[in-house]
């Protein structure tokens, strides 16, 4: 998955930034203590594309859309990126509390996000309509 | 106070109640699909239990040594935790009507996480089960089971919750007001602004 290696070399990056002895190999993160595998669902993609779907269905122009899609995919990447490094160090110095943030919190999390950009989206988007 | 920070407080208190609140909410959940479970099968053999997070799958004709499969509960039913998140941004939520609506959008999402628990179970028959799975299930019913369980994972969960926010949580609230982007249309207002003289 070229994108997802994308992602992974990106947030090893940030890690590293961090202070984190990181080493990305393909779609995985690896320390010496602590490993991941980054996997299509942990990529940011179903938000996106349920996002992109969501702003597709409402009623508005051509370029509201595509302004839409185009900051609406970047702020759910940006998020996904700072879940995937927080995933990492939580796993790496609170193991414990791992499972329960990969499984619940982000997931929903990144959801939220996307909800509340559509939410936001679609004010922008009536508002320019009903001026023009 | 804002949306965004009622949505982040819903978002709180709704994972604490459903890290709190699982494993008794599991065992209902068990207790419940599993009546469902045996009337879609001959002879009725299924036997569901909560354990650790996981529903266990247990069967009457199961050798008595084999493990017994196990499905992950939290992927279940999880989007409770957005429900809970996008109920928080209405402000009347705490009053006679949020509640109520609240309480049908709870009562709806408990019944998809039932149908999504026989999907998986099945799903988990169709195709994790060895020989027993191929004697048993065609490729249709395969497909059919195993569709349904990964639509629900991947979309499906998060449409629920968004949808019985849409539908009752938000619509039960302010009474029905139009989407996000418009304002809300006074009573008889549309009927006054109407153009005369046309059809």
């Amino acid at each position: 998955m070229p994108f997802t290696e994308q992602i992974v070399a990106v947030s090893a990056a940030a890690l590293r930034a961090l202070g984190e002895p990181v080493l990305a190999e393909g779609t995985q993160i690896r320390s010496p203590g602590f490993a991941v595998d980054v996997k299509n669902g942990c990529n940011g993609v179903e938000a996106m594309l349920i996002l992109v779907a969501a702003i597709l269905a409402f009623p508005a122009t051509a370029r509201s859309r595509f302004l839409g899609i185009a900051a609406g995919t970047l702020v759910i990447q940006a998020a996904n990126l700072v879940r995937v490094v927080s995933l990492f160090w939580l796993g790496a110095h609170h193991r414990e509390l791992f499972d329960a943030f990969h499984t619940a919190v982000w997931q929903t999390a990144l959801l939220l996000v996307a909800v509340g950009l559509f939410v936001f989206w679609t004010r922008r988007a009536g508002a320019r309509a009903a001026r023009a | 106070m804002r949306p965004a920070l009622r949505a982040v407080l819903g978002f709180a208190l709704g994972f604490a109640l459903w890290r709190a609140g699982t494993p008794a909410y599991d065992r209902l959940l068990a207790d419940t699909a599993e009546p469902l479970l045996r009337l879609l099968e001959r002879p009725a053999a299924t036997r569901l239990y909560a354990e650790d997070r996981r529903i266990v799958v247990d069967r009457a004709d199961f050798a008595s040594r084999s493990e017994r499969p196990s499905l992950p509960a939290d992927d279940l039913t999880l989007n409770v935790i957005l429900l809970a998140s996008l109920a928080a941004t209405r402000r009347r939520l705490l009053r006679d009507r949020g509640v109520l609506a609240l309480a049908a959008a709870l009562g709806a999402l408990g019944l998809t996480h039932v149908v999504a628990l026989v999907c998986a179970v099945k799903a988990l028959y169709a195709t994790q089960l060895g020989e027993w799975s191929t004697a048993n299930y065609g490729p249709l019913s395969r497909n059919l089971w195993v569709g349904a369980t990964h639509f629900y994972r991947v979309a499906g969960c998060w449409a629920i919750a968004f949808g019985l926010w849409w539908g009752l949580v938000r619509r039960g609230i302010s009474g029905g007001d139009g989407p996000p982007g418009r304002p809300p249309t006074p009573r008889g207002s549309r009927r006054a602004s109407r153009p005369r003289g046309r059809g």
